[in-house]
């Protein structure tokens, strides 16, 4: 099993630090939810384990191998697929280019349109022309091509009416059923809390909640609490 | 040839490259130096130069791709000039400050039309820009690496967070304009005003044939090219106005420039 660890990690920007002593772990085939207000930190985090931005302190491993020195090409490479906010596809590309960016064979495309077949349709279609569902579509397609070990998803209904969002949960469950850490960033907390095994609360810079998301998702008190920066 | 160079460069890097003519002109200057001083055999002394050419733009490139992966497209630009006038400085330094004797790649007419005659570096430069400019067409339609090209230039963040090697495919691209730089630079220069200055500001006719295909197109900036190079040669050929012959390229930018601005006048005043 495979595991992606954080250590008291605190990630700053500017004047001072954004998000302190965030501790958690993502083991693979679990969806770990992390959510909270907005400026909590949730998207720093992100970034700083995906290698877009360096932690001020604090340890970051995939499977005991720390994370610190290494590029983002390099962390992609080892499996860490980090899919950012908005819609991250390459509009001038086709939908069969931007997947073929990360397949590395024919049969790891064809394996994607057979895992998104809606997309099959609409293989030579500009991806800057979709609609925002399907452009989001495109970019899971393109993560589940790559055979990531873990994803860091953020924020991907950022835009997206929640109906449209609720498409494609299940695209993320299944994915996550192969065997794929997830880290779900999500701004409809419900709807994040009901897929995932695990909840991460941030608010006021650090972790208020951290346990099972069924008991968060059950109890209306105890997330308010939390997004309120109260104690876990 | 350089236009196709700098409009490569502007739509997959983000990068105006002003040094673009300043590399392939130190390549060629070193070329001259082996040729003159080294008694080495021209083609030779050529390829070396060509060498040096993608050498030093890979340098370039490899300090922007580290330093500045994250600024925009005008910053890029801006440190570009830095290289510019260091190789012409550094050319004054070793080669002196006096046109360098050439040795011609290629020499005479090739053709002449209506009593025009056509030379052999015209011929060749013409057909050199559009077979790059067609190769690189279908180097990035069709390979995985042009795909990859296309997708850094258009996100340059999430392309390295799908594991594409952003750095490397940037130098790359950075080398392979610098030696088509040099062989450009190797080519034309005999023909024409060859001290280093002359040579580095190749870039102002370069730069006003790619702007018309907007810095994205390779077909409109070897059009751009052929347009302003028989424009240049009839100015040539009216005594009243020959003298304004190498200004056509300024004049070119200043008047596409407003003519793309007309809508904004227009607005402003309404």
């Amino acid at each position: 099993m495979s595991t992606l660890k954080l250590d008291n990690v605190t990630v700053s920007r500017g004047a001072g630090p954004v998000i302190r002593d965030v501790s958690l772990r993502v083991d693979s085939g679990s969806i770990t939810a992390l959510v909270g207000p907005n400026g909590a930190g949730k998207t720093s985090l992100l970034e700083s384990i995906s290698g877009v931005i360096d932690p001020s302190s604090g340890d970051i491993r995939l499977d005991d191998e720390p994370l610190g020195k290494l590029s983002r090409v390099k962390r992609a490479r080892r499996g860490l697929v980090h899919i950012e906010q908005g819609r991250a596809v390459f509009p001038s590309l086709t939908v069969e280019e931007n997947i073929r960016l990360t397949a590395r064979t024919q049969a790891g495309v064809d394996e994607a349109f057979d895992r998104f077949p809606e997309l099959a349709k609409r293989r030579g279609n500009a991806s800057g022309l979709l609609s925002g569902g399907e452009q989001q579509m495109v970019v899971l397609a393109r993560a589940f091509a790559s055979r990531p070990r873990f994803l860091l998803i953020d924020e991907m209904s950022l835009g997206l009416a929640p109906v449209v969002f609720m498409r494609l949960l299940p695209m993320i469950e299944q994915i996550s059923k192969d065997g794929v850490g997830v880290l779900l960033v999500e701004q409809f907390t419900h709807l994040a809390l009901g897929v995932a095994d695990t909840a991460v609360v941030a608010a006021s810079g650090r972790v208020t909640y951290q346990g099972d998301a069924a008991t968060l998702k059950n109890s209306p008190e105890l997330l308010h609490r939390a997004y309120l920066g109260g104690a876990p | 040839m350089l236009a196709v160079c700098l409009t490569l460069m502007a739509r997959l890097v983000r990068v105006v490259n002003f040094s673009q003519a300043a590399t392939g002109m130190f390549g060629g200057f070193v070329a001259v130096w082996l040729v003159s001083n080294a008694g080495m055999p021209v083609w030779l002394a050529t390829v070396i130069g060509i060498l040096i050419g993608g050498a030093l733009s890979a340098i370039i490139g490899w300090i922007i791709a580290t330093w500045l992966a994250e600024a925009d497209t005008s910053t890029r630009s801006a440190v570009t000039v830095g290289p510019l006038l260091l190789l012409i400085s550094l050319s004054f330094i070793l080669f002196g400050n006096k046109p360098q004797p050439f040795r011609p790649i290629l020499a005479g007419p090739a053709f002449s039309v209506g009593g025009v005659v056509v030379s052999q570096v015209t011929v060749v430069t013409v057909v050199l820009a559009i077979v790059v400019a067609v190769g690189c067409r279908i180097i990035l339609a069709k390979t995985s690496a042009g795909t990859q090209l296309r997708a850094l230039s258009e996100r340059p963040t999430t392309a390295e967070l799908l594991g594409i090697p952003a750095k490397l495919l940037s130098v790359g691209v950075w080398t392979v304009t610098g030696m088509i730089s040099a062989l450009v630079v190797s080519i034309v220069a005999p023909s024409q005003s060859n001290d280093a200055t002359s040579l580095a500001m190749l870039i102002v006719p370069a730069a006003a044939a790619a702007l018309l295909g907007g810095f994205r197109r390779l077909d409109l900036a070897v059009v751009g090219g052929l347009a302003l190079g028989i424009l240049q040669g009839l100015v040539a050929q009216i005594d009243q106005i020959s003298f304004v012959r190498n200004f056509v390229p300024f004049l070119f930018i200043v008047g596409f420039l407003l003519w793309l601005q007309r809508k904004e006048v227009w607005d402003a005043s309404r």
